[in-house]
């Protein structure tokens, strides 16, 4: 099997142009309705979320929870506008999502709730209370991270490549989020899913496995450069991209499997970070493959270096067999 | 040669089974999102008098927080300083975080009071019998964390907490002794508190606390430093009591931290002068302890409880448990997929993957990591990309034996061939982990730490173990020395 990557490289973009062009629409509907591009969670808004559990062993579990009963008791404390979810078996758990309660507020809506739908079990109880500076320096750490990162990483690259092969894996790498910040977006609107500092550990380890399939493939390239230093840069950008195939499809599958099982049989907590990570990891093996190589031979042939020799790049240190 | 390799494979040999060991004596250490508990987050504001809080500050507050942490009754617990002006105070197993918060967003209280005439006798017991409860408490908490003595040299534990690992809590009878004891030593501070007069000198009019040795011995003392009218607040205390043989209480957040006693040459006209020497029996710990917690109790500096999160130990344990048998069984899948795919190599690749795992638990635990929930994540993720060096050294491999290579050479260019694009590939990486380990905020940093020693150590595994285990099968087992093992449909050379 053989891909023909340059000839058909019109297709390859228009593909990458309409995910994104949808990923940005979704992100536009999210700004609209949030006033951010994606539905933000309680680790940056703040508020504080309740996930509480009826003690079976204490209380009546004949029934499921009636979310009319808990916005009452919400009503009372002038909380009517909170988002009540009933959940878990037989809909014996409630999460309740709030403003930022203080100490007072959350012992006293804790007790009106125990008389109102029974004692609750403290064992599978979760309450999460983030301020609103937190929330702002959550975010703001987690964006510096992932641009010193990026800064990294160009500088790296291009020390041990050059600088436009860097650049073109940074683009490949702003491809990957926003194709996952696009589905987030998407899903925000759609199903309410909300994003937390997890979805930002997300996005970095997708960042990490983007660039990892972006320099093995550079790698190739470059080496084919080194042995054929008079073909043109559009064979060798096949012919590299063909070699590394099986190892991109192969590193792709065997992560997607381990993180498919995640989503399906795993706790809710992981499921949509393994879900970030999968379309992060797919769109990361796609624009390696599809978009980075072809950008690269593009920009080399316009700009006049399409059979060049390109400068002897540094050799590994124990290369000796 | 084959002597080389025979060495290299009792070096992994020798490493596997110390990890084993050492997983088996050391435990994990399991974030408060996996085994439930609470975790605070306290912003110390400035205020008019202290508009920029130094580290010196930062440090005084600790241990005025670690001392309330301490009161809880709650073990394992830990506090530490986050950024400029945040402290991480993290309780394991509370459900019930409503009283913690209430004590720790208070402000430092401290006060110089002269005991009471005619206490001297009650004192004395007093003292005795919180002693004597301090020491039960010890051991009833000892009791529990019995399984898990050892404590990794963990650099982000900076008190007393203990290393757990997360299953042996507290059975109820034993947390009600703890809390009749815990009780007990409430009473007895109160005890001990109504033995002294109120008094005006506060915190406020202290000036500054520090250690210093003292002379020529091995001998510690601490010097205080009061302003002008603390000063002369301080001097008629000191006279009063000089030579009674009374003491004077400091107390922080009204529990007795120290009782000098006063010469009686002070008789006269008191310590004047705004500065006092409290010596005694200190090592340089107990000076700094002390001189730390003065300076903490004269800070004004209000504090506040900017996030929580509680996790029912259920819940933590429940949600971990579903995620990780099916992250299991993804990682079984790839093993079965690699060895379906590449053969004999793919074996010996898992016999490494397995040994990578271990090396990397074993690591964790050596290291004091805490895992959480994204920590785990990088760990997975290192499992990947230790997959994918294997992926792309058998690759290679087989691409030369297709350019009709021998065995030996292909195994060997393989290797060689792969390794440029692994050391770029990580190296990448862990450049990203570094800036997120410095820059990113608690779940980031876990995750930038498991996952940079996963991929450390995934170098090691990939480049020295595979590489060993395929070379000694390749030149010390010649009934498996076999190209079709390694690469089927090997004689169609030109079939892709």
């Amino acid at each position: 099997m053989t891909l023909k990557i340059i000839q058909q490289r019109s297709l390859w973009w228009i593909i990458s142009g309409l995910v994104l062009l949808v990923s940005v629409a979704g992100m536009a509907l999210c700004f609209q309705q949030f006033g951010a591009p994606l539905r933000p969670g309680l680790d940056f808004v703040g508020g504080t979320r309740l996930q509480l559990a009826r003690d079976c062993a204490a209380a009546n579990c004949d029934v499921a929870i009636e979310p009319g009963t808990v916005r009452a008791v919400l009503a009372e404390q002038d909380l009517e506008t909170s988002v009540i979810q009933v959940e878990g078996n037989e809909g014996q758990s409630v999460s309740i999502r709030t403003r930022n309660l203080d100490l007072e507020e959350e012992t006293s809506l804790k007790a009106s709730l125990e008389t109102a739908i029974g004692p609750l079990d403290p064992q599978s109880t979760q309450i999460d209370s983030v301020g609103p500076v937190i929330g702002k320096q959550l975010f703001a750490s987690g964006l510096l991270a992932l641009l010193v990162a990026f800064a990294g990483i160009v500088v790296y690259l291009s020390l041990r490549f050059q600088l436009d092969y860097a650049l073109f894996a940074i683009v490949a790498l702003f491809h990957d989020v926003f194709v996952t910040l696009g589905l987030f977006a998407w899903l925000g609107v759609l199903l309410q899913v909300e994003v937390n500092s997890l979805f930002i550990v997300a996005l970095l380890t997708i960042v990490g496995f983007s660039v990892n399939d972006t320099v093995v493939i550079y790698d190739r390239i470059r080496e084919n450069i080194k042995l054929h230093p008079e073909r043109h840069i559009d064979d060798i950008v096949d012919e590299g991209v063909n070699q590394t195939l099986t190892r991109s499809i192969n590193t792709t599958l065997t992560t997607v499997l381990t993180l498919l099982a995640i989503v399906l049989f795993g706790g809710e907590t992981l499921k949509f970070f393994a879900l970030a990570l999968i379309i992060g990891f797919l769109s990361g093996a796609y624009s390696s493959i599809f978009v980075a190589s072809t950008l690269l031979a593009l920009w080399r042939e316009r700009s006049g270096q399409g059979t060049v020799e390109v400068a002897e790049p540094a050799e590994p240190a124990n290369e000796s067999p | 040669m084959i002597g080389k390799q025979r060495g290299l494979l009792i070096l992994i040999l020798g490493l596997a089974i110390s990890s084993v060991v050492i997983i088996s004596q050391i435990p994990t250490r399991l974030g408060l999102d996996l085994r439930g508990g609470t975790q605070l987050t306290l912003l110390v504001q400035p205020t008019e008098e202290i508009p920029e809080i130094t580290q010196r500050d930062l440090e005084a507050v600790q241990s005025v927080i670690s001392g309330r942490v301490n009161e809880l009754g709650v073990s394992e617990t830990s506090v530490q300083q986050l950024g400029q002006n945040q402290m991480l105070v993290q309780l394991p197993g509370v459900s019930d975080s409503d009283q913690a918060r209430r004590v720790l967003g208070e402000t430092a209280r401290l006060e110089f009071r002269a005991q009471s005439s005619g206490t001297e006798q009650q004192f004395a017991i007093e003292t005795q019998i919180l002693q004597q409860h301090r020491v039960e408490l010890a051991a009833l908490q000892s009791g529990i964390e019995q399984p898990s003595e050892i404590e990794p040299d963990s650099p982000d534990a900076t008190d007393d907490s203990a290393a757990a690992d997360g299953t042996d809590a507290a059975s109820p009878s034993q947390t009600a002794e703890i809390e009749v004891v815990q009780q007990a030593i409430q009473e007895s501070n109160a005890a001990i508190e109504a033995l002294f007069d109120p008094a005006d000198l506060t915190g406020q009019r202290l000036s500054d606390a520090f250690a210093r040795p003292m002379g020529n011995t091995n001998r510690w003392e601490v010097v205080i430093e009061f302003n002008g009218e603390g000063s002369a607040l301080f001097a008629a205390i000191s006279r009063d009591i000089a030579g009674t043989g009374r003491s004077i209480g400091i107390f922080l957040d009204d529990r007795l931290i120290s009782a000098p006693t006063v010469d009686v040459q002070y008789a006269e006209t008191g310590i004047t002068g705004g500065g006092a020497v409290i010596s005694g029996s200190f090592d340089a710990e107990g000076a700094s302890d002390l001189a730390i917690q003065l300076r903490g109790g004269a800070l004004p500096l209000p504090v506040e409880v900017v996030e929580t999160r509680t996790v029912g130990p259920t819940l933590g344990r429940d949600s971990i448990q579903r995620s990780l048998y099916a992250a299991i069984a993804g990682l079984i899948l790839v093993l079965i997929f690699m060895v379906a795919y590449y053969r004999l190599p793919g074996f010996l690749a898992n016999i490494a993957l397995v040994v990578y795992a271990l090396l990397t638990w074993a690591a964790f635990n050596i290291l004091g990591v805490t895992l959480t929930l994204p920590g785990i994540a990088g760990f997975i993720l290192s499992i990947g990309m230790a997959v994918d060096a294997n992926v792309l050294i058998f690759e290679r491999t087989r691409e030369e034996l297709r350019a009709g290579k021998t065995l030996y050479r292909s195994v060997e260019s393989g290797f060689y061939r792969a390794f440029s694009s692994i050391l770029d590939s990580n190296v990448t990486t862990l450049i990203a982990c570094a800036a997120l380990f410095w820059l990113g905020a608690g779940l980031v940093k876990g995750f930038a730490l498991t996952l940079a020693i996963g991929v450390i150590i995934s170098m090691f595994t990939a480049i020295t173990c595979s590489r060993t285990l395929l070379m000694f099968v390749v030149l010390g087992l010649p009934q498996l020395r076999k190209p079709e093992l390694f690469c089927p449909g090997l004689p169609q050379t030109d079939s892709k």
